[in-house]
């Protein structure tokens, strides 16, 4: 199939809303992260959301790491 | 014999524990450690993807969430410990009034404010390189120029055509007031024609940004650095003056 259309993928093939309904924002130790939840209930770390360059050297802190 | 073994399977277990916590590190970021820093007087801000307001994009769009960000700003201003702030920009533009809100934020907050465009920083993006004291931008970098657009249903077109010509207004005002560019100027490249095929626009590369007065200076990240120490050491000076 080939389509020639001036519209957006996503219009024209709706990414399933539950592929990313598993992600949220929280906030741990006055810090807000972009999560999302594992299949054994706990958080993994999408993104930090912190103006404080020293966050980002946080080692607890990358992205990947398990929060909880 | 049997409290050797268990110290013995303790200190296994813990080992165990360190390597795997060294593997997780690993697969996160290639690498077993990340250097630390000092405490830093410096407070980083991105703005990257699109800048979100009303509308929730769908989730595979990267965004910026104005409601993220203005909490934020608010702790940078109150912070004692924070004396300046670097905007990192490589924005595609996006809704208008968070853009606008987010400028004027960064544009109000009394500490020195420092932004380097990297990348791109269109559109709205235009707006939030200005707002800042002093900003730069990398040779390479382009902002696009261009009217205010609306997609989707329209109800009500006169009533509608006004609130954007307002708001396109509002955008032009805070850019002329808040940069060196001349009105006419960044109407002109506003409403220019051929430079992006067949819609109205320019796309303003690196140097000719700063030619053009849009912005400051051409730079990179020592050249922010610099003059956002620069500009947090007047801060000082002025604020013991005031004290005496």
């Amino acid at each position: 199939m080939i389509l020639y259309t001036p519209l957006a993928q996503s219009d024209i093939f709706p990414q399933a809303s539950d592929d990313f309904s598993n992600r949220q924002c929280i906030s741990v130790e006055g810090k807000s992260f972009y999560v999302e939840q594992q299949s054994d209930g706990s958080y993994m770390l999408l993104q930090l959301l912190s103006t404080d360059p020293a966050d980002y050297m946080n080692e607890k802190y990358t992205p990947g790491s398990i929060i909880q | 014999m049997n409290k050797d073994t268990e110290k013995k399977e303790e200190e296994n277990q813990g080992q165990q524990q360190n390597s795997s916590a060294l593997v997780q590190k690993i697969q996160q970021l290639g690498q077993s450690n990340v250097p630390q820093a000092p405490d830093s007087n410096i407070h980083v801000l991105t703005i990257i993807g699109q800048v979100e307001g009303h509308v929730q994009l769908p989730p595979q769009n990267k965004t910026t969430k104005y409601e993220h960000l203005l909490p934020q700003l608010i702790a940078i201003e109150q912070n004692p410990k924070i004396e300046g702030l670097i905007i990192l920009l490589n924005t595609v533009g996006g809704d208008v009034e968070a853009g606008l809100a987010l400028a004027e934020m960064i544009s109000s907050i009394s500490k020195p404010t420092v932004s380097v465009v990297l990348g791109g920083g269109h559109s709205i993006g235009v707006p939030i390189a200005v707002a800042t004291s002093h900003s730069f931008i990398v040779p390479t970098a382009t902002m696009t120029i261009h009217p205010v657009r609306l997609t989707g249903l329209v109800i009500g077109v006169p009533q509608t055509f006004e609130y954007l010509d307002k708001m396109q207004d509002r955008v032009i005002n805070f850019v002329v007031n808040h940069s060196n560019i001349k009105e006419e100027k960044f109407k002109d490249l506003m409403f220019a024609k051929g430079n992006l095929t067949r819609d109205i626009g320019t796309n303003v590369v690196g140097t000719d940004a700063v030619d053009y007065g849009l912005i400051d200076g051409v730079g990179g990240i020592k050249e922010a650095m610099q003059k956002l120490n620069e500009l947090i050491s007047q801060n000082q000076k002025s604020e013991n003056q005031v004290i005496q």
